[in-house]
């Protein structure tokens, strides 16, 4: 093989972790496989966003626990603008709550921390490749809880935009001010309403009063 | 401070010195002036007395002197008729009479006591040591005068004491007299004095009341600022736990935060840079030494041992997801350990409550599990989040076998206590109740929607 047959080949990757030794870590192990390249890394969970768009990796592997916006709440806006981006979703936290959020965020995939380097690399392979990837224990977790639909809870995008709306926003408002599609304020919308099994905007907005999500 | 009972003494002895004081001098007066008054009336009255005494005498006089004056002295039919003037001329009922003497004592008219007629009575000397109708006769000769004696009173047929008065009928040598028993005056003076006593004893009365009711009051008013001031001070111990508890709580996420997000993930980079170094003699085609694999696995037990107690100080799930995830999480758990089927109700929205309230109510759902665990034997809980009406309502229901929720119960076995829980709950301006019978136990927690509006958009969009 030559070196410009493996550049093409090569899985783009950004490491977003709060903790500086894990990373470097990280690097260490992952540096012995070839097929990866990490392109960048960040520590906190809003830059994670910006510099996922400048880069647009092909995998993000993202921690959950950072300052300012958790490693969750930033997968769900980045797999909202970037369709191409997958995010394996790289953890202590072994609940099933983390990982079904994860899920419902947009993660493809959950491994945890004390997993071997090994399985690290499997799972940024098999995420890369459009499939999904958890670690043997949360796969068990799954099982035990899997994510019903029609009895989720609204993700922090959604209710965000649902808050928008109950403090009297357009879709076309809440798109400038999100610097997202209207398209995609849409989509939220729908997905609100059939979360919550409501029809009408003035339920809508009474749902967020009642439940103090905005004041009255 | 509280009122002390010193202080309380004080007050109560000064009313006591000032209400005898008061008493003393209000008696003493009451009496003096009383005495006073009485003197007066005895004189008012004596001298009505005499004026009477005198009025009946000079009508008595004239009523004779158309036999006396102008009849020659030794006229003895003329006398004897005067006499039986004298002798019918009766006032007063039994007490008013005219009695008549000669110059040198002989009785000659007496209606009262007839058997004195025509016997002598010179040297009749009285309970006093004096000679009664000597002194008549002087004041009689003197133009009329008044004396006080003991006499047989007719009405009661006892000696009492009696003023008489008497004049002088010169031409026969005739002393005629007559008097008022003064027990009347006497008995009307000492009704007045009985009335003056009551008078003092009823002063002696109000005061006593005034007094009483005055240590009685002061005792109400200590009693009173003594339960305000325990009641301040309950409320600012009640505070001063509280704080006490959300310091404590903030130490605990602090440290928790700490291990999980600190010493765990330093251990994590160690562990890669372990998985690195065998990765690098597996290809160097070198075998992993056996100390290296020791470490990689008990570094595994050493994260997963900091984790569990990170968990145990802190729940992470709480901070990262809320409340509705931690619960999930906490029932889970408590499912897998006690084979109990757990049932979790809560809305579609997450992340609205401030950390404190958050810690508050997923501590009141861990010490209702445990309480269920260690006492209840139940085999079904139903844990139930709503938000309605401007509450947001927890209940933790079992179907087990219930506890007295009475406050004399004795509750020590249930943890850090439930009523810790209900101080915690109300704090922040919330409502915590239990109740219990033999079909299990339903413990409710309430916090008012202000407490925690608005603050999903504060910590995720106004921060944004």
């Amino acid at each position: 093989m030559n070196s410009d047959e493996l550049d093409v080949k090569k899985i783009t990757v950004m490491l977003v972790d709060d903790h500086p030794m894990v990373q470097g870590g990280l690097r260490a192990c992952l540096s012995f496989y070839e097929d990866i390249k990490i392109v960048g890394s960040t520590t906190e969970g809003k830059e994670a966003l910006n510099k996922a768009l400048e880069l647009k990796p092909d995998v993000i592997l993202m921690d959950i626990s950072m300052p300012f916006m958790n490693g969750i709440d930033a997968t769900e806006i980045i797999t909202e603008q970037l369709d191409d981006t997958k995010v394996l979703i790289f953890s202590m936290h072994d609940s099933a709550e983390f990982v079904t959020s994860s899920i419902q965020a947009g993660a493809s995939g959950y491994i945890l921390k004390d997993t071997t380097s090994e399985e690290v690399y499997y799972a940024i392979k098999a995420v890369s490749n459009g499939k999904t990837h958890f670690s043997s224990s949360i796969a068990k977790v799954l099982v035990e809880s899997p994510v019903r639909a029609g009895n989720e809870k609204l993700t922090t995008r959604e209710q965000v935009i649902l808050s928008y709306i109950a403090q009297g926003n357009s879709s076309k408002e809440i798109a400038r001010k999100l610097n997202i599609s209207f398209r995609t304020v849409e989509a939220h919308r729908r997905n609100i309403k059939a979360k919550l099994n409501i029809d009408s905007l003035a339920e809508l907005v009474r749902y967020a009063v009642n439940h103090g999500l905005v004041e009255s | 401070m509280i009122l002390s009972i010193r202080l309380l003494f004080i007050a109560v002895l000064q009313v006591v010195i000032t209400s005898i004081i008061t008493y003393w001098l209000v008696a003493d007066e009451y009496i003096e002036l009383s005495e006073q008054s009485l003197e007066t009336l005895e004189s008012i009255m004596i001298e009505q007395k005499q004026q009477q005494l005198k009025n009946y005498t000079s009508i008595a006089i004239s009523a004779v002197e158309h036999l006396y004056k102008p009849s020659d002295q030794d006229n003895t039919v003329v006398k004897s008729l005067v006499a039986d003037i004298f002798d019918s001329m009766l006032y007063s009922g039994d007490d008013g009479y005219f009695f008549v003497y000669d110059g040198k004592g002989v009785s000659i008219a007496h209606p009262k006591e007839p058997f004195r007629i025509g016997k002598n009575f010179w040297e009749l000397e009285n309970a006093k040591g004096e000679k009664t109708i000597q002194i008549l006769l002087e004041n009689a000769k003197a133009g009329g005068g008044f004396y006080r004696y003991p006499w047989l009173k007719p009405s009661l047929q006892k000696v009492s004491e009696k003023m008489g008065y008497s004049v002088y009928l010169a031409n026969w040598d005739w002393m005629v007299g007559t008097g008022v028993y003064l027990d009347d005056v006497n008995s009307q003076l000492s009704i007045l004095q009985d009335e003056i006593d009551q008078h003092i004893n009823k002063t002696k009365q109000i005061i006593l009341l005034v007094a009483i009711s005055s240590i009685f009051i002061i005792f109400l008013f200590g009693l009173i600022v003594n339960l305000n001031q325990k009641k301040r001070t309950d409320l600012k111990i009640s505070e001063l736990g509280q704080k006490i508890i959300n310091l404590q709580e903030e130490e605990r996420r602090y440290f928790s935060r700490e291990l999980h997000d600190g010493i765990v993930q330093i251990l994590v980079s160690i562990k890669y840079s372990l998985e690195a170094t065998s990765i690098f003699l597996k290809k160097a085609e070198q075998t992993k030494p056996a100390p290296l694999e020791h470490a990689e696995t008990n570094l595994v037990t050493a994260i997963q041992e900091i984790r569990r107690i990170s968990h145990h100080l802190h729940p992470r799930i709480l901070d990262e997801l809320g409340l509705s995830a931690a619960m999930d999480s906490l029932s889970k758990e408590f499912s897998q350990r006690t084979g109990v089927f757990v049932n979790v109700t809560k809305p579609a929205v997450r992340k609205l409550l401030p950390d404190h309230i958050n810690t508050t109510l997923y501590r009141v759902v861990q010490e209702s599990l445990n309480n269920i665990e260690k006492h209840a034997n139940a085999s079904y809980v139903a844990i139930h989040l709503s938000i309605q009406n401007n509450w947001l309502t927890l209940l933790v229901k079992d179907d087990g076998s219930g506890f007295d929720t009475s406050p004399e119960a004795d509750t020590s076995g249930f943890g850090i206590g439930l009523r810790n829980l209900a101080e915690r709950v109300e704090y922040h301006s919330g409502k915590f109740d239990i109740s219990s019978s033999k079909k299990g136990t339903t413990i409710r927690a309430e916090i008012p929607t202000a407490s925690f509006v608005n603050y999903f958009n504060q910590s995720n969009i106004e921060a944004a």
